[in-house]
């Protein structure tokens, strides 16, 4: 059952002078939510950036089923089963949620320019399948009523959701949830929760960012806590959210009290 | 606000219209729309004629051939964003491709036309694979310079007539019994015109299909399209080598009519007077760029009798357009639908997913 889906062994991700993620190890076992904690500047976007390969760690590894990503392009990360949302929204604003939701599902379309001129049985039959499955994840979020209408003109919560739609229209192992409830009260923050772990029982993985304590500590199996680019705990959310070092990183060391 | 929407309201009534016609009053509309622009030529209307020059010979040059090469065009530009500012150089090499297969070889136009084609598209994948890399402005200055290195490239080279180009290029041979003459452009123009249908209808396919799902992502933003598993270079590539197609086809056909060719037709002006097409059409929209590239082809030579001064009243025209529709005579606007299947779901998680 603990079966490690994505592993990063000693990442160190350097910008510059900044080391945003300094000698990081971070796992993420097969069928559960782990979530990714840390105050503000932490790393924590950054480790998506990595594993998703829009940057190239400085050195270390990142596994996914036992396979490296690193070097891989951004499209081959996607269809080896990683998908993510982003902190601010970037939906496809000028194309229609169903649209948005469908591009992501054509990651497993094998007809392209040639099928689409053509008309050939197959890009017929992707086409037909990937809408219906954009379909599906629209109203399993959702979303369906607003299928027709652009990304940009959706409300907020409504964008945040399709995000998440889009992601899992490429049928990922593993979802990366990137402050999926950032801008939601409390009503859709408990919808959110339920939203993600009916996403979990379907068989997804998924890695969250969340600055939100009681939405962590309700859904996540493990917790694991960045500061300043370091890893400073990773255990079950009860045990991290007494642990002292924890406790220092988001209310500041002690010394500075005083 | 209000201005707005009385702005977009003609496109998109007429939008409403065909979306609502059943399928009988479409296919007759398409039919007499189609054949109206087979019977243009005869069409002798004091409005649209054009003192000054031949009004056959201007709708297969400049107007069809401008419109065919925005449609061209705006696959890179308008679909997939790519500024692509040597557009001229596949249309210079499918031109070349006819003038030299055709005076060197037995080859006639229509065996000469896949060949130039395929040479336009190969030169696509060679400059798009490692150039399409690059983003924005980059793209545009390596573009621009291919165009002018083919040109330079052929006043440069003695074998293929150097500065002074090819002469004496065939004409193709009979198509059920139209000839084709320097005398007579219309023939010319029904092939241009089956050409630009052929090449809508492939359009409109792939705009509605994966191909066009992924260059609107590419557009909008590269990045995201990228995770969200689009092999944006492939599709960037893809979008070239298509425009490189349709350019391809026009030169040889070009050629083909024109029977002579120099090096400094194919300058950089052309790009840019295309790319105006498009811009001033309304990128991204297939009817817009259509639409603009007819009439930025057409009003020179309408207004030709005004000789000298032409130029400068249509340049102002110009002026005066883009300010009154900065994006275009008819934008591209994403229309919304609502379809009452799709029914009211107040809270998040109703549904399952497998
Ligand atoms: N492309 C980049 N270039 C330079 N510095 C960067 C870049 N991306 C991230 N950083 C830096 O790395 C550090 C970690 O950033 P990151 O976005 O991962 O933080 P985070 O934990 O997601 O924070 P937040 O909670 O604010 O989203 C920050 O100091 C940030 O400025
Ligand atoms: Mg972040």
């Amino acid at each position: 059952m603990t079966e490690k889906l994505l592993e990063l062994k000693n990442v160190t991700m350097k910008f510059g002078g900044v080391t945003a993620l300094n000698e990081v190890n971070l796992h993420v076992n097969k069928g559960e939510i782990a979530a990714l904690i840390g105050p503000n500047g932490a790393g924590k976007t950054t480790v998506f950036n990595v594993v998703t390969g829009v940057y190239k760690p400085t050195s270390g590894e990142v596994n996914f089923n036992a396979q490296s990503l690193i070097g891989r392009k951004r499209y081959q990360v996607t269809k080896m089963g990683i998908a993510r949302t982003f902190q601010n929204i970037r939906l496809f604003g000028e194309s229609t949620a169903l649209e948005n939701v469908v591009t992501g599902a054509d990651v497993h379309s094998k007809s392209g320019v040639v099928g689409a001129i053509f008309g050939t049985p197959r890009s017929r039959r992707e086409e037909a399948a990937a809408v219906e499955r954009g379909m599906e994840l629209l109203e399993f979020m959702g979303l369906k009523h607003r299928a027709g209408q652009l990304g940009k003109n959706l409300p907020y919560g409504d964008q945040r959701r399709l995000e998440i739609a889009r992601a899992l229209a490429t049928n990922p192992q593993l979802l990366l949830l990137d402050e999926p409830a950032a801008g939601f009260n409390p009503a859709e923050k408990v919808a959110l929760a339920a939203t993600i772990r009916k996403i979990r029982d379907a068989g997804y993985t998924v890695l969250l960012i969340e600055h939100d304590m009681s939405l962590i500590m309700d859904i996540s199996d493990r917790v694991a806590v960045l500061d300043f680019g370091q890893k400073i705990a990773d255990d079950v959310p009860k045990v991290v959210q007494n642990d002292p070092r924890v406790i220092e990183a988001y209310l500041g060391a002690p010394a500075d009290a005083s | 606000m209000a201005d707005k929407k009385f702005r977009y309201n003609l496109r998109d009534h007429a939008a409403d219209y065909w979306e609502r016609s059943p399928k009988w009053r479409r296919v007759s509309l398409s039919i007499s729309f189609i054949a109206f622009f087979y019977a243009l030529p005869f069409l002798n209307n004091p409005l649209i004629n054009t003192p000054g020059s031949d009004f056959q010979s201007v709708l297969f040059y400049p107007v069809g051939m401008y419109v065919l090469m925005a449609i061209g065009l705006n696959i890179v530009v308008g679909k997939s964003g790519l500024l692509d500012l040597g557009y001229v150089a596949f249309f210079a090499i499918g031109a070349y491709t006819m003038a030299i297969l055709g005076t060197h070889t037995s080859l006639n136009f229509w065996e000469i036309l896949p060949i130039g084609i395929a040479l336009a598209m190969v030169s696509g994948v060679l400059l798009g694979t490692p150039t399409l890399r690059l983003r924005g402005d980059y793209l545009a200055i390596v573009t621009l310079g291919f165009g002018e290195i083919v040109r330079i490239v052929a006043v440069n080279i003695e074998a293929i007539g150097g500065p002074r180009g090819i002469a004496g290029i065939p004409t193709p041979p009979d198509l059920f019994k139209a000839k084709f003459t320097i005398l007579d452009p219309k023939p010319y123009y029904w092939v241009l015109l089956t050409f630009t249908l052929l090449i809508i209808w492939m359009v409109r396919r792939m705009a509605a299909r994966r191909p066009g799902r992924a260059w609107d992502a590419i557009r909008q933003d590269d990045d995201v399209a990228q995770l969200m598993g689009v092999n944006t270079l492939k599709y960037k590539v893809w979008a070239f080598v298509l425009g490189a197609a349709v350019a391809g086809a026009g030169g040889v056909l070009y050629a083909s009519q024109i029977l002579s060719i120099v090096p400094d037709q194919f300058n950089l002006n052309v790009s840019i007077l295309i790319l105006a097409c498009v811009v001033f059409g309304g990128i991204g929209n297939l009817w817009g760029v259509i639409l603009g590239a007819a009439l930025l082809a057409f009003t020179p030579e309408r207004i030709r009798f005004l000789s000298q001064p032409r130029i400068l009243v249509f340049g102002i025209a110009l002026v005066v357009m883009m300010n009154l529709r900065p994006d275009g005579i008819l934008p591209k606007k994403k229309r919304e639908h609502f379809d009452p299947n799709w029914k009211t779901v107040e809270e998040s998680g109703e549904g399952e997913i497998k």
